[in-house]
């Protein structure tokens, strides 16, 4: 009987050409707008790492004194200062772990043909790659030990492997940054990360960065920090030793910790060691604390998906509920303007359900057929999105989930809208068209 | 088979309350051809919708085949009458954009007939009304008589224990008149039941009973010697 009524459907989108028309650029446009920003909306918001969720875990401590706050929902910065990341680091309850700078060099390549770039480095413990599940082409993250007393080693990305050498297991060779020679140890596979969980205070979206070191060449190398960095009281920095015994927050801490145990764990070990601290004369607050956030509550936190974004979603889905409301009326006039051929149908044995169902299919396929145009409108609101702003380079796309949901809106939205109409044309009562017809 | 007792119909509205029907008693036996005349407005059409369970009655009973008809839902009803009753239409009421196949399958399409099965009565129907050629045509490039011999063919197709006609003729000239009455007489000999609302009188005087509706009653019944009497004194012997 589905597809008898999809057959009926068809012959009556066909019969009135025009009014279908008219509906199906209604549903069309009202999806491509919602899809549009719903599609931004949910690429901002996406987790990338849904199956990591409750296993990574931002680290985050409240080190001001009494009277010092943060600007953040729960007065904890989203940062560490380098002694406490070190501190913490040095503990053996996360499953895995890694303190992050995020820094840059000038990078002389060994071909002449090739000038001198600036490319931006993340200074990293070997876990980050695991923890992050960056996959490497050719050779592997640096040994633990490197993580302990730094060794001027390099993982580089695809891009900058093509960039420096045309590809290939360039693993041996060395990298020349800021006059320093590193050695290649690692080479990823093309490999994208967004939002970059590891690191979302320069923008969460954009490329990830293609050159890795160990994190423990900092006081080494006197790494400079190409982030975020933020302090709560003065203090003199005229060293790069001073930097790193100083307040200030600058670097990013991530733990991997695989279940309630361990977090509740982890939790344990920050206390006792604001406890150590504040006996050491730091964290002079009665509410000094820790927190841990797993990936979907940084995400938010970090309040990736800006309130303007979630406006105009907003804004779309009424746009949208417009577009239905004219539908609606479209097809009332339509469906009733068929109560005749309804009543002969219900004379001849249709029962009311039939009658429904008949023409809620046809809304259905009304909306399968306006999702599907306003996939296309959609793209073409994404395209345009990209092509205007840069910033939206990396959001403004479509994933699977965006695909499936556009024609399942647009169907569910035209069964919602056909909903009234079929119900009036099915309380058709037959006898009163039969002899009028 | 099909009684009606004290059946009464009245439609209301904020001024006039109108009895189409009052206090209607009517009873039916298996393979009769009865013919409902009276004048327009007298309640021939209320009567035949209540009848086909196009309509609902205001008061009394209904039993088709000894289901009370009264305490059938509405779906109820449309199983009933798509499983036991045809309808043939004075305006013919075929879908103009369905093919005479096509307009044919509908009842049985809501009976959840098999293809197969849908296929070989619509052939046979058309065939029997004369337009088994025509299966592909739509209902526009068919003259009036033979419109509404396809809705007789629809009719027939869910081998309906009742036809209810609603005149059947009225909007046909007489030559075509004539065969479409033959064609429900030959229905009629085949085992079909039928009541048909007709102003003709030459129409009404061929079929075996016939009634006559005034002001929603029935005001005279006849009984055609030449009709079922004969046809039960025939089926005794």
């Amino acid at each position: 009987m589905f597809l008898h009524y999809i057959d009926l459907g068809w012959r009556s989108l066909r019969r009135t050409p025009v009014v279908s028309l008219l509906m199906l650029l209604a549903i069309a446009i009202g999806i491509g707008v919602t899809m549009t920003s719903l599609s931004v909306y949910h690429m901002m918001s996406v987790n990338p790492m849904p199956h990591k969720n409750d296993q990574l875990f931002a680290v985050q401590l409240r080190t001001m004194d009494q009277g010092a706050d943060w600007w953040t929902s729960d007065n904890l910065p989203f940062q560490l200062t380098y002694q406490d990341a070190m501190n913490l680091r040095k503990g053996s309850v996360p499953f895995r772990q890694t303190a992050m700078l995020k820094t840059g060099f000038g990078v002389k390549p060994a071909n002449p043909d090739i000038p001198p770039f600036i490319e931006t480095a993340r200074a990293a413990d070997s876990d980050f790659f695991a923890m992050y599940e960056v996959p490497f082409a050719y050779g592997a993250a640096w040994d633990k030990a490197v993580d302990l007393q730094g060794e001027a080693v390099a993982v580089i990305g695809d891009e900058l492997n093509q960039k420096l050498f045309g590809g290939g297991n360039n693993v041996g060779k060395d990298i020349v940054l800021d006059s320093v020679s590193y050695r290649i140890v690692g080479i990823l596979k093309a490999w994208k990360l967004e939002p970059q969980i590891y690191d979302l205070n320069n923008g969460a979206w954009g490329q990830n960065e293609q050159l890795f070191i160990p994190f423990s060449l900092l006081p080494i190398q006197e790494l400079k920090s190409w982030g975020n960095n933020n302090g709560w009281k003065y203090e003199e920095e005229n060293t790069y030793q001073d930097k790193l015994n100083s307040e200030v927050v600058w670097l990013q801490y991530k733990v991997e910790l695989k279940d309630k145990q361990a977090q509740q764990d982890f939790r344990d070990y920050m206390a006792g060691y604001i406890k150590e601290q504040q006996k050491l004369g730091r964290f002079k607050r009665d509410d000094a604390e820790g927190d841990i956030k797993n990936i979907s509550q940084w995400l938010d936190y970090r309040q990736i998906v800006s309130a303007d974004n979630k406006i105009l979603v907003g804004l779309s889905f009424m746009f949208l509920f417009v577009c239905l409301a004219n539908i609606l009326s479209l097809l009332l006039a339509k469906f009733l303007k068929r109560a005749p051929e309804i009543g002969v149908r219900r004379a001849l044995g249709a029962s009311k359900t039939q009658v429904f169902a008949q023409h809620l299919v046809e809304v259905g396929m009304l909306g399968l057929a306006g999702g599907a145009l306003g996939l296309l409108i959609a793209q073409l609101g994404l395209y345009l999105l990209r092509s205007g702003f840069s910033r939206y380079e990396a959001v403004a796309q479509m994933d699977l989930t965006m695909w499936l949901a556009a024609p399942t809106i647009s169907i569910l939205a035209c069964l919602l809208a056909g909903c009234y109409p079929a119900w009036k044309v099915c309380r058709t009562t037959p006898a009163l068209y039969l002899k009028t017809q | 088979m099909l009684s009606m007792t004290n059946i009464s119909k009245v439609y209301r509205s904020e001024m006039v309350q109108t009895n189409a029907l009052r206090d209607f008693n009517f009873q039916v036996n298996e393979g009769e051809f009865i013919a409902v005349t009276g004048p327009s407005g007298s309640g021939k059409t209320t009567f035949l919708n209540i009848a086909g369970m196009l309509e609902t009655y205001t008061g009394g009973t209904y039993q088709l085949d000894g289901i009370d008809v009264g305490r059938l839902s509405d779906n109820g009803r449309a199983e009933l009458r798509n499983q036991k009753i045809g309808f043939i239409f004075q305006g013919f009421n075929l879908i103009p954009d369905l093919n005479l196949y096509e307009n044919v399958e509908v009842p049985l399409r809501y009976r959840g007939i098999k293809a197969a099965e849908r296929k070989r009565r619509i052939e046979r129907c058309l065939e029997q009304v004369g337009l088994g050629a025509r299966a592909k045509h739509v209902p526009a490039q068919l003259s009036g008589g033979q419109q509404q011999r396809v809705a007789i063919a629809r009719a027939l197709a869910g081998e309906p224990r009742f036809l209810l006609a609603d005149e059947p003729t009225g909007n046909l000239d007489s030559l075509m008149a004539r065969q479409v009455m033959e064609l429900l007489e030959n229905i009629n000999k085949d085992g079909a039941t039928i009541i048909m609302v007709t102003h003709d009188p030459e129409l009404a005087r061929r079929a075996q009973r016939n009634i006559q509706v005034v002001d929603g009653q029935i005001c005279d019944f006849k009984l055609y010697q030449g009709g079922l009497e004969k046809q039960r004194a025939g089926a005794e012997v």
